[in-house]
């Protein structure tokens, strides 16, 4: 059965847009995400030694920012999309978060692929992530195997 | 002492240690990510335990890689990633991780590293398999 609630492959369009509400990067995320993940890399964890960095300060982990983004794509979105499986990832880094930047995330469906299976569809998603600047920090594509309405 | 760009060649690998992922983890990285969709830890009628978010898997193999047995290479950014999800991931797996330098290539301040990375459950499956461009340093001039 199909839910109202969530959108199905005919639901979504190619072009289809979202913009997430922001999320301001604190301290306590890369500390706590540096506990989660491991990796307690000088970049992001030895405040005295980035001063004298290229950054001037620590960073946040990319994976954060990709980890805080996919949360901000699930709010962006209102209603779900009725996702049967994550098929990949393409990402860029292209500048450092640092702490206390806000970030959001900005999705466009950018295709939609018919399957050999006629109950589902493949949908491509760019996802690019913005700062308070509106500089482009992260960017990428996702491809997400979609239900189709029964 | 790290490993510079001169110092990696291609075909070098190695495997980290594993790690057990469990549902503290899953839960701490909904709390990170505001991600909540994993949060359902209900066991259906296939008696399987749930499904770890992939991008949790991906974090705790870049902390893994710290825990290799030589010197993490010298990182001056992380580029670019392609990650593809083979086999579902659950609670209760163990997971380690294979690297292998793929390719390199010489720049003004450093050098682009390509590794392929494969993560493998308890079973040897692989359950994820990526490949990043790290922006490593040269070694520095005496």
């Amino acid at each position: 059965m199909s839910e109202p609630s969530r959108q199905y492959f005919e639901d979504i369009q190619v072009g289809d847009e979202y913009l997430s509400p922001g999320r301001t990067v604190t301290e306590a995320d890369i500390v706590a995400f540096a506990g989660l993940s491991g990796d307690y890399n000088v970049l992001h964890t030895d405040a005295e030694f980035m001063k004298s960095s290229i950054f001037g300060e620590r960073i946040a982990h990319g994976l954060l920012g990709l980890s805080i983004s996919s949360g901000l794509g699930a709010r962006a979105v209102p209603r779900p999309f009725a996702t049967l499986a994550f098929l990949g990832l393409r990402w860029r880094f292209k500048a450092p978060i640092k702490i206390g930047d806000t970030i959001k995330v900005r999705m466009k469906v950018t295709g939609k692929k018919e399957t050999s299976k006629p109950d589902r569809g493949i949908v491509t998603i760019q996802r690019h992530v913005l700062n308070q600047r509106g500089e482009l920090v992260q960017e990428g594509d996702t491809e997400l195997m979609i239900e189709r309405r029964k | 002492m790290p490993r510079y760009f001169e110092d990696l060649e291609v075909g070098d690998g190695f495997e980290t240690p594993g790690r057990t992922i469990t549902e503290a983890d899953v839960v701490g990285f909904a709390a990170i990510s505001g991600d909540q969709e994993a949060l359902d830890f209900t066991v259906g009628d296939s008696g399987l335990a749930p499904v770890v978010p992939d991008l949790l898997v991906m974090a705790i193999t870049s902390g893994l890689g710290f825990r290799a047995p030589s010197e993490m290479p010298h990182v001056l950014a992380f580029m670019v990633f392609d990650l593809r999800p083979r086999v579902p991931v659950r609670v209760g797996d163990t997971i380690h991780c294979r690297i292998r330098v793929a390719g390199k290539r010489p720049m003004k301040d450093g050098g682009v590293v390509v590794e392929r990375r494969q993560m493998v459950n308890q079973r040897g499956d692989v359950v994820q398999e990526s490949e990043y461009k790290l922006l490593v340093a040269r070694r520095p001039r005496e």
